[in-house]
């Protein structure tokens, strides 16, 4: 059974902001409320990471998403004007989905999380690996010719891709 | 994995090399270049790409087994095979031709960007139909996916244009997290990324009683394969986005991004989920077989009937790339046959299908580019006496359709007999006699769109469609592709399939 | 529990850069004095009244550089490991990490070039 110590005090915590901050997202019709609920969401992730001996991935979702991506959402939906305060419902299929939701994450739970990982299930007497790689490791991973260099390559043209593509859209006059 | 020998690995992405070097250059001339000037970027991508796509016939190049004694390359990122090569020459030929169609579409056209996000597209799709590993496999249909999102909201002003972008973007996104979930259960379950040492670990002891969770994770990843293809049910974006996105998008992503998802998608149930792969009492392959089966049913079915009542040509088109991926598919369920050489016929068909659907779909846009950039419309009915007004458009429209639908000499008569005796051959047979039939209803509505070109008239027979000479270098390839692959060669690129398809078998560990 | 020591200073930092600007705040409540009237309870941003509505909709030049800015915030994201291996690179994995920042160049070039990051 799950034990109680420190480390899951403190997951219990990261993942009640996590889920709570998704929760705010959904529930919220103020949509600059709403990505503010997310970035709260995204925090209680890397917190996650960090649990997980992952500071760098934890330190790039602190960078990137909450710093990036947050403020690109705000951005966005404040260059939106007329869409920051809908208070119009569009969808009446909420309980439907949310049945749908509920139904997904039982089956989930009972078909694949139990049996694999579960008290009893097929991984639950692997051990956890005591790896903890360092930023620096994860470079070498990187570049290597025997492991990450083609997709790490790869990554640069589709930013390149995306970079393009959404000035081309996001600008208001062809030059 | 062995140790890293660069000189042996280079070969194994030369297309992908020439590409970005492409990428690059088009990056620069369109920021150094005067506006007027900009349309060179295409003739620069298309020549590039022309040249990329022969690489892999020159003999002496075929793909031989690497360092590590199997086709991996990379670190197993990618598996190098002849299969491969030819999913290659397929993607590297309509972006090519799609960068031709471009030039004189307007608001496309003079826009480098277009091109250089082809290009990148491009490149994904071609390493996606050589990966062999989940985050290989992941970033590479990303890579392609992020840039056809780009590409269909191209024309900003347009509202259909956008519309049609956001509905691609936000059904893809929704699949590729579905997808994405599926590839993070399977990796938890092995702590192997690499496909095919996927299988291996799926067959031991450990994993006797979890037949469950595997195919849990298998239908994750078949609904993003499926979107990909535009298989029922996960077709809804398709007429909308082939609708509204600019056509020469349209074209390109009805072909390329088709032909590396089916090389991908087969390439990863073989690999993942072979046929000696037995978890406690179930042969997995017989789940996937069976799934695949039913959505070649369903899609060709729902295609076809849905394409009966189309009034505009791209929707007609859409729906009938439903069908035709449905028809593909039987291909891939034909996988469940017993001998070696059933299960090579069946990827075999899969391939010249695929190969002789990418001339004759790009031929069909374009004459509609043709046709809609000199009248503005895309309804079947303004077609009426295009063959007075342009006798040779309309003939190479006719070959299209004819192609599409299956008659000869046109390609599509090969490519539908191979696919129908794989899956007789697999003991498909209620399959195949369902292929018939729904390419006999097929076979009306691209009749019905020949019979307005031909028999209709219309006031406007006076005036000429006019037809650049790219655009006659354009329609005359891809005429001449579809009517060698309907004829001559026809034979000759199934033999070199069932070649390719061999080293997909190739020294695999288990599989016959 | 080694991770919960190492980042135990990350979790007091936090808690106090919460704690120390509520304490003003909250001490404000109970010990200011309070004589509320119309004209003190009034929105007082440098003494003008808003006009209008204060949602406004922003210039898309923000939106762009935030594009931008994203864009090779993730690049650099990339790079970061890359550096921090330096020392252990070989000359492949040298070159590896050099053609990442080339093709990221490019990107700049075009960027500069098309004016994206002029204001105007």
């Amino acid at each position: 059974m799950v034990e109680l110590n420190a480390h899951t005090v403190v997951f219990a915590i990261f993942s009640i902001i996590t889920l709570g901050g998704a929760v705010g997202v959904v529930w919220n019709r103020n949509l600059v409320s709403s990505s503010y609920w997310l970035i709260f969401s995204l925090f209680g992730v890397a917190g996650l990471f960090v649990l997980l001996s992952a500071p760098f991935l934890a330190a790039v979702q602190v960078l990137v998403y909450i710093g990036a991506v947050g403020i690109l959402i705000t951005f966005s939906v404040m260059l939106t004007r007329g869409m920051t305060q809908i208070k119009d419902v569009f969808n009446r299929q909420s309980a439907a989905s949310g049945v749908v939701a509920v139904l997904l994450f039982v089956v989930l739970l009972v078909g694949v999380v139990l049996p694999v990982w579960g008290p009893s299930g097929a991984l639950s007497s692997a051990p956890a690996s005591d790896v903890v790689a360092t930023t620096a490791e994860l470079g070498v991973a990187l570049v290597d010719g025997s492991q990450y260099v083609l997709p790490f390559e790869l990554v640069s043209l589709l930013l390149t891709a995306a970079l393009l593509g959404a000035i081309v859209i996001a600008r208001d006059q062809d030059k | 994995m062995g140790e890293f020998d660069l000189l042996s690995s280079l070969p194994a992405i030369a297309p992908e090399i020439g590409l970005t070097i492409l990428i690059f250059v088009a990056v620069l001339l369109d920021s150094f270049l005067h506006e007027s000037q900009r349309k060179g970027i295409a003739y620069v991508a298309a020549l590039g790409m022309a040249a990329l796509a022969i690489v892999p016939i020159i003999p002496g190049w075929a793909p031989e087994p690497g360092p590590t004694g199997d086709y991996l390359f990379w670190g197993g990122m990618i598996r190098h095979d002849a299969l491969a090569q030819i999913f290659r020459i397929m993607v590297l030929a309509s972006g090519a031709l799609t960068c031709l169609m471009a030039v004189d579409a307007k608001r496309v056209g003079n826009k480098g960007e277009f091109y250089t996000i082809v290009l990148v597209a491009t490149l994904g799709a071609s390493l996606l139909s050589a990966s062999a590993d989940l985050i290989m496999v992941f970033v590479a249909l990303e890579t392609l996916s992020i840039a056809l999102y780009c590409l269909a909201a191209f024309k900003r002003n347009d509202s259909k244009s956008t519309e049609s972008g956001m509905k691609y973007f936000l059904f893809g996104a929704f699949s590729s997290a579905i997808m994405l979930y599926g590839f993070s259960l399977l990796y938890g379950f092995t702590g192997q990324t690499n496909l095919y040492a996927l299988a291996q670990f799926m067959g031991t002891e450990a994993f006797a009683n979890n037949a469950v969770p595997v195919l849990a994770a298998m239908v994750m990843v078949i609904v993003g394969f499926g979107f990909k293809i535009s298989a029922v049910p996960f077709h809804f974006w398709t007429p909308d986005v082939y609708e509204g996105a600019p056509t020469p998008v349209t074209a390109f992503l009805s072909v390329a991004s088709k032909a590396a998802s089916f090389a991908v998608m087969m390439r990863f149930f073989i690999a993942v989920f072979p046929n000696d792969l037995v978890i406690g009492d179930y042969v997995i392959q017989n789940f996937w077989v069976q799934f695949m089966a039913a959505a070649a049913v369903i899609s060709m079915t729902l295609g076809n009937v849905i394409a009966l009542s189309q009034k505009n040509i791209k929707r007609l088109l859409a729906y009938s790339s439903i069908a035709q991926a449905g028809y593909v598919l039987m291909g891939v369920a034909a996988l469940q046959a017993t001998t070696p050489l059933g299960a090579e016929r069946a990827v075999a068909s899969v391939g010249f299908y695929l190969f002789m659907y990418t001339f004759s779909n790009l031929l069909a846009f374009a004459v509609i580019i043709l046709f809609s950039e000199a009248t503005g419309s895309e309804t079947i009915a303004d077609l009426a006496g295009l063959n007075r007004r342009s006798p040779w458009l309309a003939l190479t429209l006719t070959i299209a359709l004819l192609s599409l639908a299956g008659v000869p000499p046109a390609a599509g008569f090969f490519g539908k007999f191979y696919l129908f005796t794989a899956a007789v051959e697999a003991d498909l047979v209620w399959l195949a006699m369902i292929g018939v039939l729904n390419a006999i209803v097929g076979l009306y509505y691209y009749l019905v769109v020949i019979k307005v070109m031909y028999v209709d008239r219309s006031e406007d027979e006076d005036k000429p469609i006019p037809t650049s000479q790219t655009y006659r270098w354009v329609l005359g390839v891809a005429t001449l592709a579809v009517i060698i692959l309907g004829t001559v060669g026809a034979q000759v690129i199934f033999e070199w399939a069932v070649q390719g398809a061999g080293t997909l078998f190739a020294l695999l560990p288990g599989v016959f | 529990m080694n991770v919960l020591n190492e980042w135990a200073f990350v979790g007091v930092f936090f808690a106090l850069s919460w704690a120390l600007p509520a304490l003003p705040i909250v001490a404000a409540v109970f010990f200011s004095p309070k004589k509320a009237n119309a004209i003190k309870l009034q929105t007082y941003e440098c003494g003008v009244e808003t006009v209008g509505d204060t949602w406004v909709q922003f210039k898309v030049q923000y939106y762009l550089y935030g594009l931008v800015f994203l864009v090779f915030d993730v690049e650099m994201i990339f790079l970061f490991p890359w550096a921090m291996a330096y020392e252990r690179l070989d000359t492949f994995q040298f070159f590896a990490g050099i053609v990442f920042i080339i093709l990221l160049l490019d990107v700049l070039v075009y960027a500069v070039k098309k004016n994206v990051l002029e204001w105007s």
